[in-house]
């Protein structure tokens, strides 16, 4: 016993000898300064409420980089620094769970300096945590979630910058009857708020347009074995599968079936639409796969290739989402609100009531030009962008096929 | 519905159920000699799969292989053996050969680790003791997964070459799948004759059935244990690695649902039976199977859970667990 805890002891002193040494090298050069300037700076947070280590994790951390250029883009500007502002966010992982979402969204609104929240990403966790927000007149702009129940609530406090999937659905279900010709379609959702709207909203359009869905089938979002409902679906040969969900466990679907033989594409929306759902197949086997997406391809985008090249700078080993851009911008809408009510209000009054219900009227007056397009709500909420792309998989790559406005 | 779909579910479920035994009979050997769950099982199914990718990468793959040599240059004949594994069947027999022994025996010493940290302390411990640290030792090993790998899904390099083998009544079998099913059958067959037929085993079975006795006519009893926890954590490897090669992906979170059904097909099957985990890993798999086919997706857990509760209100003791329950 007493060997025991002499190393015991040895080993706690070589730790703290370790860490004492570690912090002495970060304390010494002069970063600790520039919190001194000449005026006072108020801390303006801002929270990220986004999946960052469980669920649609991809996705979640790409909205991060996009609120984190946002941020770093206004420190830098004369405006920010006039009004003495500095913009911080706090993460905030709601794992893609609704549970979670909540307990997020109750941090947040325990924070008091926290003026506003970019999320979050599912809708499924954006519904719940909207409530919460409105409960605390929290301002909430989500980037994409693309249920229409968010904004259908009738909340004053809650925004999105992203198109909905009553607008999706439909969109994706001309790309494939119009386009590339499909009759017979099975339609799989994942059970979530997210993944059943939007398939729901499909398949109404498709049938409407004279298409045949052949069946429809729920399954669960933390599913990964689909073998058994691949067997049912290449039984009855449709020329495609439409899967409402996000894409790690629908990369699994659309892999399974190609191994079992089947040869159509597996199409989804923006939830799928993403670097990840090519990764998780192996590749090969995604080619031909159809997906739609919010807004327009950043191709064609003016303010695109600006937020590219700055996105490259500052994440050389990352690649740029479809929804990091709407990180950027949701956030940026946030940031621009800050800036009416602290010059109208004055900052202090920023988290005040006043000052919250001042932000919510900011954001609802929006007319911004951003890089995922024009940026403004109309009553509910929603964005007045509603455009909606659709991409396939050539070459291992989403390449747009459907650009609205050019066909 | 044709009977050639009812075959191919059929082999849908076998292959399912396959991984399910493999990982059930970590769950019963350490119940059957200790009475205790080992919930870190699941996440023995996790590491391996994880092992298992780390060796395919390091042998298989390009820029792996690039990024090694060039730090560590006595690796260098990686490159060269790259070709041999992936050029000939022969190879990739030979490859697949290391990829299960590496992954078996670094998952097993994992599992013969974890036995001695978390679970000797505790052997004379209550009951629940053991039972939360292995609760807490499952969500260790996650999150280290998570900080420590990746919180994203990793694809499983596509090196074993998915074909159609031969088909059964108009049902096809794939190269995977019969793999998957045969090298199951096999594993289980090895370790059925292990545990009846040899001197280990039966010393296991001595212990299984009354350990102080066991101790007393001078068995080894933490080495029979130790065994345990190596052949379990290494079985639930085997079936870690197929299931990143059937499925195509792992994750750190990849452990719980599997390891949960597994658990459930220990319990169908009587627990602590090793005969009766098989039994029940194959019987889940194939009532799962036949249950997302023919009645839907969403309703496979709850006719898998319902046959359970209906076997356990019949037989409480399960498939083939002995109705004798009490110990004395």
């Amino acid at each position: 016993m007493k060997v025991r805890n002499k190393l015991l002891l040895v080993v706690l002193a070589a730790l703290l000898a370790v860490s004492v040494v570690a912090t002495g090298c970060k304390a010494k050069p002069g970063n600790g300064g520039e919190e001194i300037t000449a005026t006072e700076t108020t801390v303006v947070r801002i929270g990220v409420g986004a999946p960052l280590t469980q669920g649609a994790v991809a996705i979640g951390q790409g909205l991060k980089r996009g609120a984190q250029l946002a941020v770093e883009d206004e420190n830098a500007s004369s405006q920010a620094e006039k009004l003495g502002i500095k913009f911080e966010l706090v993460d905030g992982d709601d794992q893609g769970d609704p549970q979670t979402g909540t307990n997020v969204a109750n941090m947040f609104a325990s924070d008091t300096s926290l003026v506003g929240v970019m999320g979050h990403f599912n809708s499924g966790v954006s519904i719940p945590a909207s409530k919460v927000y409105n409960e605390n007149n929290i301002l909430m702009i989500s980037p994409g979630s693309t249920n229409p129940e968010l904004t259908k609530q009738g909340l004053k406090n809650v925004f999105r910058v992203c198109a909905t999937d009553d607008v999706q659905g439909p969109a994706g279900a001309e790309s494939a009857f119009n386009k590339f010709g499909y009759k017979k379609a099975v339609v799989v959702d994942d059970s979530t708020p997210y993944g059943e709207g939007l398939a729901a909203e499909f398949a109404k359009k498709f049938e409407e347009l004279g298409g045949q869905i052949l069946f429809k089938e729920k399954t669960s979002d933390k599913d990964t074995d689909f073998n058994a409902l691949v067997t049912k679906i290449t039984s009855q040969k449709p020329d495609m599968i439409f899967y409402g969900g996000m894409y790690n466990a629908g990369a699994l679907l659309a892999k399974q079936a190609t191994d079992a033989g089947f040869t159509g594409p597996t199409m989804g929306g923006d939830g799928i639409s993403y670097t990840d759902w090519i990764t998780l197949q192996g590749g090969k086997t995604a080619e031909g796969d159809l997906s739609t997406s919010v807004g327009l391809p950043v191709s064609e985008l003016p303010k695109a290739a600006e937020f590219q090249s700055k996105y490259a700078e500052k994440f050389p080993s990352e690649e740029i989402g479809n929804f990091d851009a709407y990180g950027y911008d949701a956030t940026y809408v946030i940031i621009n609100a800050v800036y009416k009510v602290a010059e109208d209000l004055g900052v202090k009054e920023l988290t005040s009531p006043a000052g919250r219900d001042a932000l919510i009227e900011a954001v609802k007056a929006t007319d911004l030009s951003g890089v995922t397009g024009k940026l403004g709500f109309d009553e509910k909420g929603d964005t007045s962008n509603q455009a909606i792309t659709t991409y396939q998989v050539e070459n291992g790559e989403w390449v747009p096929k459907v650009i609205p406005g050019k066909d | 519905m044709s009977f050639s779909v009812i075959i191919q579910q059929l082999i849908n479920g076998v292959t399912l159920g396959g991984m399910y035994a493999l990982i059930a009979l970590g769950y019963t050997l350490v119940y059957g000699i200790l009475l205790m769950i080992n919930f870190a099982h699941s996440e023995m199914f996790m590491t391996g799969a994880y092992v298992g990718l780390g060796v395919l990468l390091l042998l298989t793959d390009k820029g792996v292989i690039a990024k090694v040599s060039k730090a560590m240059p006595f690796l260098s004949f990686l490159e060269a053996s790259r070709t041999f594994f992936t050029s000939s069947a022969f190879g990739l027999i030979v490859l697949f050969l290391i990829v299960f022994l590496v992954a078996m025996t670094a998952t097993g010493l994992l599992g013969m680790f974890i036995e001695r940290v978390a679970y000797r302390p505790l052997r004379n411990a209550p009951r629940l003791a053991p039972l939360i640290s292995a609760i807490g030792v499952s969500i260790f090993l996650q999150n280290a997964a998570l900080l420590w790998i990746d919180s994203r899904a990793i694809p499983y390099p596509a090196v074993f070459p998915i074909k159609k083998l031969f088909s059964i009544g108009g049902a096809n079998v794939n190269s995977l799948q019969a793999l998957i099913i045969s090298t199951s059958i096999i594993l289980l067959l090895i370790l059925d004759t292990f545990v009846s037929r040899t001197k280990v085993g039966k010393a296991m079975r001595a212990t299984s059935q009354d350990s102080e006795a066991a101790g007393l006519m001078g068995i080894d009893i933490n080495y029979v244990i130790a065994i345990a926890f190596f052949i379990g954590p290494a079985f639930g490897a085997v079936a870690g690695i197929f299931s990143g090669m059937y499925y195509g992906t792992v994750i750190f979170s990849m452990g719980f649902i599997p390891g949960m059904k597994a658990f459930t097909a220990a319990v169908l099957g009587g627990i602590g039976n090793l005969r009766g985990a098989m039994l029940g890993g194959f019987l889940l798999g194939i009532v799962e199977s036949l249950g997302a086919g023919f009645l839907s997706t969403g309703y496979k857990d709850v006719i898998a859970f319902g046959i359970l509760i209906l076997v356990l209100i019949f037989r409480p003791g399960g498939l083939l667990g002995e109705s004798v329950v009490e110990k004395v």
